[in-house]
């Protein structure tokens, strides 16, 4: 079980007000309970993972957060307002921009297609039904600064559906970069990688994530990737939070290797 | 030099000046393809476009003929308001028919577009004070005016009317699908989901995509009772919505010129075939299987092909998506 | 005539309603489970039923000989469409498919004016079931009370079909994960076309038991398909219940709402329709949508 206490006191420290705020978020699927009472606090600035064995209940955290699966209880507090209950596109446009899992990108359309329709959902005017060369100026500017952020300049061009895999990974945060987010969601950006590809793709994130200076929620089960990118470990096991800290403490904390060597076996 | 840039203006110069060359009954024949090619083109802003494949267009067809045929029988409004009214008509009540049908998607989606129009065939035999039951509406004129004009009314005049309401549509189409509105339309089309996840309202999309493809549907259907003279029971029948899908698939889905041109083999083949065998839409049938087997990308999109020309727009492309499986989030 | 009465025949004609609606239902439903294809032929295949049972009757002189030659003819047409043409569709998305079973019904109903002409055709009933029977000192139609029980033997015949032998298991099994049952060495081509056939057979035996009631006619098609459709829809695709389900729902609804609200009867098959979407967008059995 979690221990809201001892959490609550070590985010009480915090200068700021935290961006994302998570307080008591349960989901049950039935007898099933998915998430389990989870408090979490994401600050401004911060590259927060949550981590956790197979069935820990990170997806369904993420899920719960971005509006995509509702709540059973418990409420998330973005940069002060409550958005628990808002639909996932509501939630989006308030500037929480995620990656899927399985990648899910317009296969069609080119890299730079892509992007342009992902930071269009930004403009005030992304619905303009005629016209709308100064929309397209606006997602063309944001789309290339965040193909570039993430080393995709040089494939623009092509379409997505023929990238590797490893670009089309990272062609998906691009997108979410694109939206200018408050803060990027970034679900399992390895899965389906190989050792190579995955080598590649975290040495770009890492570089994009020390300049871009972007607030990231990570969910990652790969300890490797977890360790070169996060500020800060949340460690989920059977939905409930066993250890939050920095990853020095989580590696340290016995807990953690219990619940990660008895969820490994 | 693009070849098929300059196809459009000759095409347009052409149709313009039919009236001209073409005797009575030919140009019957092309009042009656002008209207079928903005049936179709209105069809393929949401099966193209949007891949919101509709099985009960004919309601749009229908609705905007039995209106637009009542209003010209109990009224003296002119023709085009008549017309115009009907379209508009048309394209409110598909706003509660989107909010409907967009309750589900894919083949689910098609399904209750199918079952809406097989419910105002049912209700066109039942409310005859409004359609003349199983008789339909008959002897609908074509009433003069504005302005006393009385040259809409004449067989060339109603020609150039439809005409000017077809070259109308394709523009208005044309803006609409090159806008920001028609980038989220080509997003939704190739992963429903991920558009969503951008923040894009889909389902608000999809109806309104709903109700621009039913009011120009009624548009078309508004213009064939006034050109007929009748409206029954029959425009309302899923088979006009096949045959109209049909023209859309055959002609090129997602290029708008497409579907005009699926109308126009369609028309000719029945035309031909028709003289021959009284089993032409047994041919047109197995046609229309062939198309979806050996070549998807339907008449215009083999005709760039073999023009050597790729498709110049991004909006234009043949509906490639159409092959392939689309990407879907999951976890 | 009594309440009980009444009801008692009214139920009886749903329930024989409800029959030939599932026979529609679960066909649909069996292929779009394992094949997620929505067959549009289906209710041209229904109509096919008829015709073929009216020739059978002709050919054979019995009823009893239309019931087999039917199904098994529409079934084997069924099978070899699958196996001709939906095969090469399987990369494809689903409105491929859409758009060539719409091909066949077009073709099928063509064809089917070409060979048995326009007019509508009777197809008497046997002897034997033909007359009434008295419950409750009012007649019964024995051909009803037939349909009805030919619909109850057939629903528990299918289910057994389903879970005891070891086509249903296949069949459960790819409509779960087609992949792994391919992976296990099981042809799943072979699964589909039976499946394909099995449900075009089922359908023609709607066709072939309608006929009776309706005369074989070309009006039945466009009613049959959208009639399951609607079941499909409400029950959820893929559920053999969820078809059970729905051909009662609406064969009640129409027989009920013909009765008491006949300008409305078909309003409340699609009202019902609606209601069962906006509270389950996948239908009463289905997954999720």
């Amino acid at each position: 079980m979690a221990e809201p206490d001892t959490i609550q006191a070590t985010s009480v420290a915090q200068p700021r007000p935290p961006l994302i705020d998570v307080e008591g978020l349960t989901k049950r699927y039935g007898a099933l309970v998915a998430v389990d009472n989870v408090f979490m606090r994401v600050a401004e600035g911060e590259v927060r993972a949550v981590i956790g064995p197979n069935g820990a209940g990170k997806t369904t955290l993420f899920h719960l957060v971005t509006g995509v699966v509702p709540t059973t209880s418990g409420t998330v507090r973005f940069d002060g307002e409550t958005i628990t209950g808002l639909p996932a596109h509501s939630i989006c446009q308030r500037g929480l921009s995620r990656t899927f899992q399985l990648t899910s990108l317009f296969p069609e359309m080119t890299a730079r297609e892509n992007t342009m329709l992902a930071a269009q959902a930004r403009h005030p005017r992304h619905w303009l039904p005629f016209g709308g060369g100064s929309v397209f100026e606006h997602a063309r500017a944001a789309g290339d600064t965040a193909l570039e952020q993430l080393g995709l300049t040089h494939v623009a061009n092509r379409p997505a559906g023929l990238l590797s895999h490893g670009d089309q990974r990272l062609l998906e945060v691009a997108m979410a970069m694109a939206q200018e987010p408050k803060v990027l969601l970034l679900d399992e950006p390895t899965q389906g990688l190989s050792v190579e590809e995955t080598a590649e793709a975290v040495d770009t994130l890492a570089r994009f994530l020390e300049r871009a200076r972007v607030t990231v929620l990570l969910v990652e089960h790969d300890m490797e990737v977890v360790f070169r990118l996060a500020h800060k470990i949340t460690v989920l096991h059977r939905g409930a939070v066993i250890a939050d800290g920095s990853p020095e403490a989580v590696k340290a904390d016995a807990r953690v290797q219990e619940a990660y060597l008895g969820g490994m076996e | 030099m693009r070849v098929t840039s300059l196809l459009g203006p000759l095409a347009l110069a052409l149709l313009l000046a039919a009236p001209f060359g073409l005797p009575i009954f030919a140009m019957t024949l092309l009042t009656e393809l002008v209207i079928l090619g903005l049936f179709a083109m209105s069809l393929d802003l949401m099966v193209g476009y949007t891949r919101l494949v509709s099985f009960g267009h004919a309601a749009a067809y229908g609705l905007g003929a039995y209106a637009s045929g009542y209003i010209l029988l109990n009224s003296a409004l002119p023709l085009p308001f008549a017309v115009l009214a009907a379209a508009i008509l048309t394209g409110m009540i598909a706003i509660g028919v989107g909010w409907v049908c967009t309750l589900a998607t894919g083949v689910s989606f098609s399904m209750l577009t199918l079952a809406f129009a097989q419910l105002l065939y049912a209700v066109s035999f039942k409310w005859t004070s409004v359609t003349g039951g199983s008789d339909g509406l008959a002897g609908i004129p074509r009433n003069p005016g504005p302005l006393g004009l009385e040259v809409l009314s004449t067989k060339n005049g109603f020609y150039y009317f439809a005409l000017a309401c077809l070259v109308g549509s394709f523009f208005l189409c044309r803006a609409l699908v090159r806008s920001p509105f028609g980038a989220v339309l080509r997003g939704i089309r190739e992963n429903e989901a991920k558009t969503l996840a951008l923040g894009y309202n889909t389902r608000l999309y999809k109806i309104t995509v709903v109700a621009i493809a039913y009011a120009l549907g009624g548009l078309a259907g508004a213009l064939y009772s006034p050109f007929a003279g009748f409206a029954n029971t029959e425009l309302l029948f899923w088979l006009v919505s096949g045959q109209v899908l049909i023209m859309v698939i055959v002609g090129g889905s997602g290029t708008l010129i497409g579907p005009i041109l699926g109308a126009t083999f369609f028309l000719t083949l029945e035309h031909q075939l028709s003289s021959y065998t009284e089993a032409w839409a047994l041919f047109f049938g197995l046609t229309f299987i062939a198309f979806v087997l050996f070549a998807p990308e339907g008449i215009w999109g083999l005709a760039k092909r073999y023009l050597g020309q790729r498709a110049p727009e991004e909006t234009e492309q043949a509906p490639a998506a159409i092959t392939k499986a689309e990407a879907k989030p999951h976890g | 005539m009594s309440t009980l009465a009444f009801l008692l025949n009214q139920s009886v004609n749903a329930l024989s309603q409800a029959a030939l609606l599932f026979f529609l239902g679960v066909g649909l439903t069996l292929i779009f489970g394992i094949m997620r294809i929505v067959n549009f032929a289906h209710g041209t295949l229904y109509m096919l039923g008829a015709f073929v049972g009216y020739s059978a009757v002709r050919i054979t002189g019995s009823y009893w000989g239309a019931l087999v030659a039917a199904p098994l003819v529409v079934g084997l047409l069924g099978t070899a469409f699958e196996f001709g043409i939906l095969r090469r569709l399987y990369r494809r998305d689903a409105h491929a498919f859409l758009m060539v079973t719409f091909g066949l019904a077009l073709v099928t109903g063509e064809a089917v004016r070409l060979i048995w002409g326009s007019e509508a055709l009777q197809v008497p009933a046997p002897a034997l079931l033909s007359g009434v029977v008295f419950l409750l000192d009012e007649p019964f139609p024995v051909y009803r009370l037939f349909l009805a029980a030919a619909g109850a033997v057939m629903a528990f015949a299918i289910w057994q079909l389903l879970e005891r032998t070891r086509l249903g298991l296949l069949i459960r099994a790819t409509s779960q994960n087609a992949e792994m049952v391919h992976a296990l060495g099981t042809d799943v081509n072979m699964i589909r076309s039976a499946v394909f056939g099995i449900g075009c057979g089922l359908a023609a035996l709607g066709g072939v038991l309608a006929a009776p009631l309706v005369t074989a006619s070309h009006g039945m098609a466009a009613s049959a398909v959208i009639d399951a459709f609607v079941i499909v829809i409400i029950g959820g695709m893929g559920s053999f219940l969820g078809s059970l389900i729905g051909a009662l729902l609406v064969a009640f609804v129409q027989v009920f709402g013909n009765y008491y609200y006949p300008d409305f009867a078909l309003a409340f098959m699609y009202l019902l329709m609606l209601l069962v979407l906006v509270v389950r967008p996948g239908g009463l059995l289905g997954k999720e949508a």
